[in-house]
C-alpha cells in the first residue's frame, strides 16, 4: 500500500513540477545554476571513472583474449561497445545517482525541514516547479554530454593502455574501435541516459520534497533517493534494452 | 481584515481545530497564544493556506481564500508576508538576495528600484553592512530581522509571524516584537503573531486569542488577562511563580 501511495504522490508532485514557471527570467537563471551544479560539477568524477574503467576494461579483455584464434582487434571493439552500450550510460548514471541524487534529496529535504519550501509557497511560488523543474531540465541537458564525454574518455583510457603496455598494439586497438561500428548504439546510449536523468532528478527530488522531521530524516531521504534511483535505473535499463535493441 | 469562520481541521481521528471563529483587524497586532500542541500553529497554517481546513472559511478583506483557485490564492499571497519560526531564509542566497527575491518574482522594477527598496527594508529593520552576508553568517536575531524585511518588501496588507522571537534572548526578542508592532501601525497591516511568550503578549498585543485544545477558548486584550477568571487561561499565563507574583501585585 505504501508503494502505491508513494507512486501516487510521485505523479501528483510531477503534475506540479511540469507547470508554467512564475517568472521566466528567474527560471533560466535557476536552470543555469543547476546545469553548473548537476552537469559541470560532475565532469571530474565522470572523467576520472571513465578513463580508469576504459583502461581496466581493455586490460581485462586483453588478458582474457589470449587465445590466438581470437583477433586482437576485438579488444578495441569490446572496449568501445562496452563503453557505449553499458558503462557510459548505466554505470555512469549509477555513480551520478549517488553524487547528484543524494545532493538533490538533501538540498530539498533541508529546505523542507527549515520551512524554506513553505516560505516559497507563501510568497505565491509553486515550490515544486521552482525547485525541481530546473533540476530535471538541467540533468536532461547535461547528462547526454557527460555520456558522450565518458564514451570518448573510456576509449582514450583503453588507448593509453595500448600505448603504454604491450597487451594490444595501437593499430589493432584503433582497428577494433572502427570495426563493425553501429551508430545506433550511441543513440541507444543517449536515449537511456535521458531516461536516467529524469529518474535520478525526479526520484531524488520526490524524496527530498516529502521529508518530514529533522536532520536524521534528511539523511534517510537521501539514502532512499539513491537506492530507489538505482533500482529504477536498473529496471529501465532492462526495459529500454529490450525495446531498443531486440 | 482577516476573518476565520467555523474552521475545523482534523488529522485522522485527531480534531485539532474545533469550529474556530475569530477576526483580526488591520493596524493591530493580534496574538494567538496557547500551549504547545494546542493547535495555534495549525490555525496559522490554515490562515496562510499551508494547510487546508476540513471545513470553514477564511476571508481576506471579504475575499474567500480557502476554496479559491490557485491563481486567486497566488494573488492574495502576494499581499501576505510571513515570518517563520526559524526565519526560513534561503541559505544559498545572501541577505540582500533573500529580501529582493519577492521583487524579482513579482515586479518589473528596474535593478536600481529594487535595490532602493531592499536597502530601505533592511534599514527599516535595523540591518546594516550585512547585505552581502549569507544567513548562516549572521545571528539569530538578525535572521529574524531579515525575514521581517523580506516579508514587508512587497508592502503586504497582512503579516503572519510564527513564534518570531523563539530562540532569542529577551532583549533581542523585545526588539523584534517592537519592530513588528511598529511596522503594523506604520503601514496599517493586519498582523497575526503566534506565540507562547507572555513577554511578547504584554509588550505588543492589541488583541489576544487563547487556543485551548483546539478551541478558541478566550478572546480579549492584554488588560483583560489580569481580570479574567478563566481557569485554563490563568493556568497558562500565570504558570511561573514570577507571573503569579505580578498578577497578585497588579490585582
Amino acid at each position: 500500500m505504501v508503494i502505491i501511495a508513494n507512486i501516487g504522490k510521485y505523479f501528483f508532485l510531477m503534475t506540479q513540477v511540469f507547470s508554467r514557471p512564475v517568472n521566466r527570467r528567474i527560471f533560466f537563471k535557476r536552470l543555469l545554476q543547476e546545469i553548473e551544479q548537476i552537469g559541470l560539477n560532475s565532469i571530474w568524477i565522470v572523467a576520472i571513472v571513465s578513463i580508469f574503467m576504459g583502461a581496466v576494461l581493455t586490460l581485462q579483455v586483453a588478458i582474457n583474449f589470449e587465445n590466438p584464434l581470437i583477433p586482437r582487434y576485438l579488444i578495441g571493439l569490446s572496449a568501445r561497445d562496452t563503453m557505449i552500450l553499458e558503462f557510459s550510460s548505466t554505470i555512469i548514471c549509477l555513480i551520478l545517482a549517488g553524487k547528484v541524487g543524494s545532493n538533490i534529496a538533501s538540498e530539498i529535504g533541508t529546505m523542507k525541514i527549515t520551512e524554506q519550501i513553505d516560505a516559497l509557497e507563501i510568497m505565491g511560488v509553486n515550490p515544486a516547479n521552482y525547485l525541481i523543474l530546473p533540476k530535471i531540465l538541467a540533468a536532461l541537458f547535461s547528462f547526454p554530454f557527460l555520456n558522450l564525454m565518458s564514451i570518448i574518455l573510456g576509449i582514450v583510457g583503453g588507448l593509453l593502455i595500448a600505448i603504454f603496455t604491450d597487451v594490444v598494439s595501437v593499430f589493432n586497438y584503433i582497428y577494433g574501435l572502427r570495426y563493425l561500428f553501429v551508430p545506433f548504439y550511441v543513440t541507444y546510449s543517449l536515449i537511456k541516459i535521458c531516461f536516467f536523468a529524469v529518474i535520478i532528478t525526479s526520484i531524488s527530488s520526490f524524496y527530498g520534497y516529502y521529508t518530514e522531521g529533522g536532520a536524521l530524516e534528511v539523511g534517510k531521504s537521501s539514502t532512499k533517493a539513491v537506492v530507489y534511483s538505482i533500482i529504477m535505473i536498473l529496471l529501465f535499463n532492462l526495459i529500454l534494452t529490450q525495446l531498443l535493441l531486440t | 481584515m482577516i476573518e476565520v469562520v467555523n474552521v475545523n481541521k482534523l488529522f485522522g481521528e485527531n480534531h485539532v481545530l474545533k469550529n474556530i471563529n475569530t477576526s483580526f483587524e488591520p493596524g493591530k497586532v493580534s496574538m494567538i497564544i496557547g500551549r504547545s500542541g494546542s493547535g495555534k500553529t495549525v490555525l496559522l497554517k490554515c490562515i496562510v493556506g499551508l494547510l487546508i481546513p476540513d471545513s470553514g472559511e477564511i476571508y481576506f478583506d471579504k475575499r474567500e481564500f480557502t476554496k479559491s483557485n490557485i491563481k486567486f490564492k497566488t494573488q492574495i499571497r502576494q499581499e501576505l508576508g510571513m515570518v517563520f519560526q526559524g526565519g526560513a531564509l534561503f541559505t544559498s542566497s545572501t541577505v540582500e538576495e533573500n529580501v529582493r527575491f519577492p521583487l524579482d518574482l513579482f515586479t518589473n522594477w528596474s535593478k536600481s528600484e529594487k535595490q532602493k527598496r531592499v536597502d530601505f527594508c533592511l534599514e527599516r529593520v535595523g540591518i546594516k553592512n550585512a547585505n552581502k552576508l549569507y544567513p548562516t553568517e549572521i545571528s539569530g536575531g538578525m535572521q529574524k530581522r531579515v525575514a521581517i524585511a523580506r516579508a514587508m518588501v512587497l508592502n503586504p496588507k497582512y503579516l503572519c509571524c510564527d513564534e518570531p522571537n523563539s530562540g532569542l534572548d529577551p532583549q533581542t526578542a523585545i526588539l523584534i516584537d517592537r519592530l513588528i508592532s511598529e511596522i503594523t501601525k506604520e503601514y496599517n497591516i493586519t498582523t497575526i503573531v503566534n506565540t507562547h511568550d507572555m513577554n511578547s503578549v504584554m509588550e505588543i498585543a492589541d488583541s489576544i486569542n487563547f487556543i485551548y485544545q483546539g478551541n478558541n477558548w478566550w478572546q480579549g486584550t492584554k488588560d483583560d488577562i489580569f481580570n479574567t477568571d478563566n481557569k485554563e487561561l490563568n493556568d497558562f499565563v500565570f504558570a511561573s511563580e514570577l507571573c503569579k507574583k505580578i498578577k497578585k501585585e497588579t490585582t
